[in-house]
Formats: structure tokens, C-alpha cells, sequence
């Protein structure tokens, strides 16, 4: 017995030590991160995500969300999106022009401007950032998926700060594309122009061509081709340092591997900031604890129902229809995202330029039409239709799995449709099963590239635009009110044209919109800036976190 | 029997469904061009039995290839993942020995008592609980609740060991309690040891189980044995008897269990990773099946398969010091 109130002892004596070194030692790093600035902010934030960098922090490649909120934190644009806003504002370029026929955009550079290690910023580095992703031409990135090369004919230097954008067809929204992370501008030294940056494991510097913006890469740790840790350090050389960013010196990512475990450390104060992503359950928890302060944003991803048209039923624009009349997106909303997000009646995004409710025209859960359309195709109750309805349930898209739930009760609640539910992983329906075309009707999910009607339009019916999709739908009115949307810079006019695409898609109904996401994330009450609007980019130069007292 | 694992970890990936160049995209628009270029540079447009074979022959050159994801080198990306997971094995495998050893020789000692009844009652639940289950408790518990130990992650930000460094020289295992000793800081140490405790416990009692049973029953019939008869008829103490004589005796089951019980930790460690956010080999794995990266899932594989075949050789070993007789 002595031995072991002997061992008891010890160890009560080694953890009692243990506890106090801990404890003290993170009070000494987070006192070292607290020494307050002159605006009494805490020099350092500490964010949590279930993000990681899929691939690179080099903007020629990268094409996740996460990566682009990096890159967008690292490194600078032409111009970037307003935070909260919709309208776009300089950054490296004071101003711009466009010729008449909307083929030559000419950039005014910001002067002065110097990258992190002295290199001045001038139009030679815009031409080589967008020379080099056109050229490297790498088929999993943002230049070939937005289609750079196709839009930009040439790019030319016409004075030390001044850059001239020659395109090969008039794209309107060639603006919205700047604040894109594939858009923002390289430093030519950490760039080399025939191959991409790759992460390289203790050596940030070299990890990153990124280092115009608020902040520089100073740690980044990956285990396993994920992300780990995260350190982001104020960018001395930072050209809008004057205006008081970034708010905080130092920002500190740590990466969680689910939902669940980034709620716990939220709550248990080991991160500052929660961000993406965050279960609707742990967010209405949250919204009760006084300690935590929730923030709710414009969200812009969205889900949809797409269907084949090449595949019995749905070859057949009335039975689409039925089934758009048929869908309770109030009872997905309520149910599923516990009022987290928005019933969706357009595949252009709430909130976005010529937005319009086209889909209402439907209604939600109009049964009496659905059973209308359908008996006068031969469906009855006992003649059901029977569709075969597949989504993803391994967690690419959060809550799909209920989604699909709901979708087959709202739709069985007509009585005169039948679904049978086909969950698989992300791998196999999207690796698998939409280039084979053997799904008759899917739910998928888009986030965008850039702020603009086109991305949302040009992507899902127009023939060339929507092939990716697999659903075989070719409209050639869609295809010319969308090109000439694309064409047009009268903003009047766009809107109009984007509206009558809009009202196109409600009629032959190729897809039918679900809902639109709202963005939440989960702070310590002292903690301010955080701005959560359409491009889900988190602005780390706008966070602080106020102390409460100084050392 | 690596082979034949490989092998077959090789054809059921080509089975699964999915194709890993159309994951790159996700939900993008793909020109089909692009994506038979794509399928050419990952090797995947290749009949499987020449697949089968370059993989079999860069395996024999110790290349473990490309990861189709992210086209990093595997052999990096598993080390690199490995000393979360072999740190979060060793600390789990000695709480599941001593938890294990101590209530088994409980156990036996107090045979058919209250005491004996509770600790087989421990064995069966702490088998049969679901590893992220108990998990969740813990960080319920000791974390949200009592505040005593982080949910999740290695250590706190700006506490990672550097280990040993003198002038340009350096060396670190990527063990965090090693390395903050290597490097001589206790605060590093401890606070590396508060961030493991929970992963360490939830996995140590789930694989304690095992050890509580087999140390309870192999104590019981080295009780009833002849030596120790003769042992007490001789006036020993009870506790000398029980643990230099009967233990050392009851122990060689424990250590083969020991061996075949790694192949359940590293499963376990899948579960125990995701749950604590403890980036090893089991998060590693778990992430790269989902994105059909058929290289990296088959060099973790074979990388497992190595550990569980060098696990068992160390235990053998073993065995000729704990049983004499084997080395006669």
C-alpha cells in the first residue's frame, strides 16, 4: 500500500509541476503576443479552421477557398472588392480606363509601392504575374479555369506604372476578376516564370511568391499534405500600412479536422476565431454563451438540383418543372440549416447585381401543380414518378445528407413522385459518376470566382460554359442573352440581360436552385473586424482583439 | 505477406469508383483534353497491370511515387506524418500496459471479490466503447468542462521543439516530448504532454481492455503453480511473489498481445487522431482514401504493414528475455 500512495504521490507531485510549467509557459507566450500596441489591440489573433491549403499558396495554382484567403491576405490587386461592400476600390492601381469597345483596359499604378524585400512593385511585375499564369497553363488552376488565356490577348507595359490589358473578346467584368486570388501580382524574385511555387517544408519565404499585402508567410507547417499551423507576421513594406493595417501584428492559424472539435476549441478558449467550418447545431449552442460573440455574413455558396436531360423523365421540361414546384426549400432551411441560410429562387445569388426570384413563379411545395403537370403526363398515386435522386455523404458538402432527406420527403409528399435516394462519397460522384452521365438527378454546389452575374450564368447553361455539368441542356436564346451580357458594359443592360437568362432558366428549368448559404463564424467577445461578405474571404488585416488591461 | 497486402490494397483502389484526375477539379468545368492529360501525367490512362508493375518496381527502389493530389513525394508526406503517430502510440501503448497489468493482477489477487467483478466489468466496457465516443467525453470533461487540458492539436502555437541544437548541428525526432527535453525545456515538455494526455488516455483505455483480461487470467493460473506454492511455503512475500515471480511468468501472453494489439492502436489512431485533431498517419490516411490518392493511401499502407511486421520481430526478440527457454 505504501508503494503505491508512494507512486500517487509522485505523480500527483509531476502534474502539479507539469500543469504549472504549462500553464505558465503559454501565459508567457500569449503575455509575449499581448504586449499591447498603441491601439490596445492584442498583437497576436489566434484563428481556427477545418480549412487547409489544398495545394499551393502560388496564385498560378491555387483554386480552393482557403488557399485564395491566403494568398489574399499575403499579397495585393489591381483592385480588390470593398469589405462588405460590392463595389470595387484601387489598391496597386489608382485607376483604370476602358476603350469604348471594350477590348483595352488600361491600368494607372500605385507608386512607391515595394515588395518585402525592397524589389519596387511597377507594371514589368503585373505583366510578368499574369504572363506567368496564362503561360504556365496548369490545367487544375484558376487561369485555365476561369480561362485567362482565353479573355487576355496580350499584356503590355506601356510605361513604368502604367499596364495595358489587350483582350480577344469584350469581357465586362474583366474588373470583378482583379480581386481574384489568380489575379493578384507575384513577386518576380520568389516567382520563377516557368514552374509554380511548391510548398517547401521550413522555409516559408521560399514557400510563397506572395508578399505585397498586409502580411508576410512567416511559419507554415504541413503534415501529410495538410495544414497544421499557420503563421502570418505584419509585412513592413505593406503600402497601405499608413491607413493603421493590419489591426493585428501577428496571426496565427491552427487546423482542426472537423466541425465538432473546432466548436470545443472555440469554447474552450484555445483560438480566438472560428472560422468555416461550423455546424448549424454548435452555432445556435454558441449564440447562448455569453463568453462567445457570433458573427453572421453574407454567404455566397449555393446547391442546386441538377438533371439530366438526355435521361427519361427528365428529357421532358414539364416534369422538371413538377419536380422545381415540388421542393420545400423553407422546410430544408428550417430543418436542416436551423434557419442558417436562404431559400434560393435564382442561380444567381441574393444580394448579387440582377438577382430576381424567378423560380417562385413555381412556389414552394405547390403540390396541386406538381400533381396537375405530372397527371397530365400519366403519373398518378398509384403510377408514381420514380426518380433516382444521388448527392454526396461524405462530408464535401456539409449536411447533405439531410438536404437529400428532406428533398425526397417534400417531393413524396406530392404523392405522385417516388425518390430512392443513392448517397455515395465526393469521390465517386464527382470522379465517377458525372463524367459517366449515369445520374439522372444530383445535388452540387458552387462557390464563386469572382463577384459577378457571369459566374453564375455562363457556368450552368450556357452550352459551352455548362458542359462540365453533364446535363445536356443547350439553349441558344441562353447563349446569346449571356454573351451579350458578357459583351456589354452598361450596367442596365447587363442586369436586364442577366434577368432574361434568368427567366430562360425557369422556363426549361435544366437545374433548379435550393438555397444559399449564410457564413458564421465564432469569436471571443473581444475580438472586432471581422467581416464576412460575398467572397467568404476572411480580411486577417481587418481583426483585432482588444485587451482589457496593458503591460 | 507485405506483398500480398499491397497487392491487394492496390486492386481494391482501382475497384472503388472515382477517378483521382476529375477530383482535382471538383466542382469546375474540366475540358475532357485536359482531363486525359491529367489521367496521362498521374499514370491512371495505363493498363492496371503496368500500373501494378511501375509501382512494384519503384517500391523495390524505395520510391514510394507521386501523391496523385497534391504531387508531393509520399515517402515525405508519411514521414512527415509518422512521428505524431508513433509518439501518440508509444504514450497510448504505456498507459494500456500499466492500466492494463495493474488492475489484471488486481484482479487476480482479489479473485471472485467485488473488486475482481468491477475490474472484468472495466475490461469489457473499455474494449467495447467506441474510441471517438470516449473521446468526446474527455474533451467534454477535461476540457469545455474543467479547463485542465486542451480539445485538440501537438502543442500551443509558438511551443514546438526545435530539439537538439548546438552551433550547426541539429537533430529532432519529431517526438515532441523528446525534442522539448533534447532542446532543455521543460515548459516545452510539459505543455506538449498536456496537449497529449487526452489522446494518449482515450486510446490507452480502449486497448487497455485487452491487457486487463489476459494479465488477470494468466496471473490466476501462475498463482495455482507449483513454484509459487513453493515460494510462500519458503515465506516469501505475497508482493514479491505476485510481481518478480507469478507476473514474470503471466507476462509472455501480455507481450504477444502487446505485438498483435499495434495493428488495433494504428486503427485506433485513425479514430483518436481525428477526434483530437492530431495530425498522424490515421488523419493522413482517413484524407487521402477520400481523395482517391491511390500512391499515398498504398504508401501508407505498406508503410503500416512495415511497422506491424518490425512490432512483431521486436517482440519476438523479446520473448528470449522474458523465456529462457527460448534461447535454448
Amino acid at each position: 500500500m505504501n508503494y503505491v500512495l508512494g507512486a500517487v504521490l509522485i505523480i500527483m507531485i509531476v502534474a502539479g509541476l507539469g500543469y504549472y510549467f504549462a500553464t505558465q509557459s503559454q501565459t508567457a507566450t500569449t503575455s509575449s503576443m499581448m504586449t499591447s500596441s498603441s491601439t490596445g489591440n492584442k498583437d497576436t489573433l489566434i484563428i481556427g479552421t477545418t480549412d487547409s491549403v489544398a495545394t499551393t499558396l502560388d496564385p498560378a495554382n491555387a483554386y480552393d477557398l482557403f488557399g485564395a484567403t491566403i494568398i489574399q491576405n499575403l499579397g495585393a490587386p489591381l483592385y480588390d472588392l470593398r469589405p462588405g461592400g460590392t463595389d470595387f476600390v484601387p489598391a496597386l492601381a489608382t485607376n483604370y480606363t476602358v476603350s469604348p469597345d471594350g477590348f483595352t483596359w488600361t491600368f494607372n499604378l500605385r507608386q512607391g509601392v515595394m515588395f518585402s524585400d525592397g524589389t519596387p512593385f511597377n507594371a514589368t511585375a503585373v505583366k510578368y504575374s499574369f504572363d506567368r499564369g496564362i503561360a504556365l497553363n496548369d490545367p487544375t488552376g484558376p487561369f485555365v479555369g476561369v480561362g485567362y488565356g482565353t479573355i487576355i490577348n496580350r499584356t503590355e507595359v506601356t510605361g513604368p506604372y502604367q499596364v495595358v490589358f489587350h483582350l480577344n473578346v469584350p469581357f465586362a467584368p474583366f474588373l470583378a476578376l482583379m480581386p481574384f486570388s489568380a489575379s493578384y501580382i507575384v513577386n518576380p524574385n520568389y516567382a520563377p516564370f516557368n514552374s509554380e511555387v511548391n510548398y517547401t517544408a521550413g522555409d516559408p519565404r521560399h514557400s510563397t511568391p506572395m508578399d505585397l499585402g498586409p502580411y508576410i508567410l512567416s511559419e507554415w507547417n504541413r503534415v501529410g499534405g495538410k495544414d497544421v499551423e499557420m503563421r502570418l507576421d505584419a509585412n513592413p513594406n505593406y503600402w497601405n500600412s499608413s491607413g493603421g493595417y493590419p489591426k493585428t501584428q501577428h496571426i496565427i492559424i491552427k487546423f482542426y479536422s472537423d466541425s465538432t472539435t473546432l466548436a470545443l476549441a472555440v469554447q474552450n478558449g484555445e483560438v480566438d476565431l472560428a472560422y468555416r467550418q461550423l455546424r448549424p447545431t454548435d452555432i445556435i449552442h454558441m449564440e447562448s454563451i455569453p463568453s462567445l460573440k457570433v458573427w453572421k455574413g453574407a454567404g455566397s455558396f449555393i446547391q442546386y438540383l441538377v438533371m439530366q436531360e438526355n435521361i427519361k423523365p427528365f428529357d421532358n421540361p414539364l416534369v422538371r418543372r413538377a419536380v422545381a414546384a415540388a421542393i420545400n426549400r423553407t422546410a430544408i432551411v428550417s430543418t436542416v440549416f436551423q434557419g442558417q441560410a436562404q431559400p434560393l429562387y435564382s442561380i444567381v445569388p441574393i444580394g448579387m447585381m440582377s438577382h430576381q426570384d424567378v423560380f417562385k413563379l413555381y412556389g414552394d411545395a405547390n403540390y396541386t401543380y406538381t400533381q396537375t403537370v405530372l397527371s397530365q403526363l400519366g403519373y398518378s398515386s398509384t403510377n408514381k414518378l420514380v426518380i433516382d435522386l444521388w448527392y454526396d455523404q461524405s462530408g464535401h458538402y456539409p449536411s447533405e445528407a439531410d438536404i437529400a432527406t428532406v428533398l425526397k420527403s417534400s417531393l413524396e409528399a406530392s404523392g405522385v413522385i417516388q425518390v430512392n435516394l443513392q448517397g455515395t462519397d465526393w469521390a465517386t460522384l464527382d470522379g465517377s459518376n458525372l463524367p459517366a452521365g449515369n445520374m439522372p438527378m444530383w445535388i452540387f454546389g458552387w462557390y464563386p470566382d469572382y463577384d459577378d452575374p457571369n459566374d453564375y450564368t455562363y457556368n450552368f447553361f450556357q452550352t459551352q460554359g455548362s458542359s462540365w455539368l453533364n446535363d445536356h441542356y443547350s439553349s441558344s436564346a441562353a447563349d446569346m442573352v449571356i454573351g451579350q451580357a458578357l459583351a456589354s458594359r452598361n450596367t442596365t443592360e447587363r442586369i436586364m440581360l442577366y434577368g432574361q437568362a434568368q427567366q430562360i432558366l425557369a422556363t426549361d428549368v435544366p437545374l433548379i436552385p435550393i438555397f444559399q448559404s449564410t457564413a458564421y463564424a465564432v469569436s471571443n467577445p473581444n475580438v472586432g473586424g471581422v467581416v464576412i461578405d460575398f467572397p467568404q474571404i476572411l480580411r486577417y488585416w481587418l481583426l483585432y482583439e482588444t485587451v482589457t488591461s496593458t503591460t | 505477406m507485405i506483398f500480398l497486402l499491397l497487392s491487394i490494397v492496390f486492386l481494391v483502389l482501382r475497384v472503388l469508383p472515382g477517378d483521382p484526375a476529375r477530383l482535382h477539379f471538383g466542382e469546375r468545368a474540366v475540358k475532357p483534353a485536359t482531363l486525359i492529360a491529367l489521367r496521362h501525367a498521374l499514370g491512371t490512362d495505363k493498363p492496371i497491370i503496368n500500373q501494378y508493375f511501375d509501382y512494384l518496381i519503384g517500391l523495390l527502389h524505395g520510391n514510394l511515387g507521386k501523391s496523385m493530389a497534391d504531387f508531393s513525394p509520399v515517402t515525405q508526406q508519411v514521414m512527415s506524418a509518422f512521428p505524431a503517430t508513433l509518439e501518440l502510440a508509444i504514450y497510448a501503448t504505456a498507459i494500456a500496459v500499466t492500466l492494463g497489468i495493474l488492475l489484471g493482477v488486481r484482479a487476480s489477487r482479489r479473485y471472485n471479490h467485488p473488486e475482481d467483478h468491477m475490474i472484468r466489468a472495466y475490461g469489457i466496457i473499455s474494449y467495447a466503447i467506441p474510441v471517438f465516443y470516449l473521446g468526446m467525453v474527455f474533451q467534454l470533461i477535461f476540457g469545455l468542462g474543467l479547463h485542465w487540458f486542451p480539445t485538440g492539436g501537438r502543442t500551443y502555437p509558438g511551443m514546438e521543439p526545435t530539439g537538439f541544437q548546438w552551433g550547426t548541428l541539429h537533430f529532432a525526432t519529431g517526438l515532441y516530448t523528446v525534442d522539448s527535453l533534447l532542446e532543455g525545456s521543460l515548459p516545452k515538455f510539459f505543455t506538449a504532454l498536456r496537449y497529449l494526455f487526452l489522446p494518449s488516455l482515450t486510446l490507452g483505455i480502449v486497448l487497455s481492455g485487452v491487457f486487463v483480461r489476459l494479465t488477470r487470467i494468466n496471473m490466476l493460473e501462475s498463482l495455482r503453480m507449483d513454484f509459487v506454492t513453493a515460494a510462500r511455503a519458503r515465506g516469501i512475500k505475497e508482493r514479491t511473489i505476485t510481481y518478480t515471480y507469478a507476473l514474470k511468468n503471466a507476462f509472455l501472453p501480455v507481450l504477444t498481445m502487446m505485438g498483435l494489439q499495434f495493428a488495433a492502436l494504428l486503427a485506433g489512431a485513425v479514430l483518436t487522431e481525428t477526434t483530437f485533431s492530431w495530425p498522424g498517419l490515421g488523419r493522413y490516411l482517413v484524407d487521402r482514401i477520400s481523395l482517391r490518392d491511390y500512391t499515398a493511401v498504398q504508401g501508407a499502407v505498406v508503410f503500416f504493414a512495415l511497422l506491424v511486421a518490425t512490432v512483431s520481430l521486436i517482440v519476438d526478440v523479446l520473448y528470449a528475455y522474458f523465456d529462457p527457454r527460448i534461447r535454448l
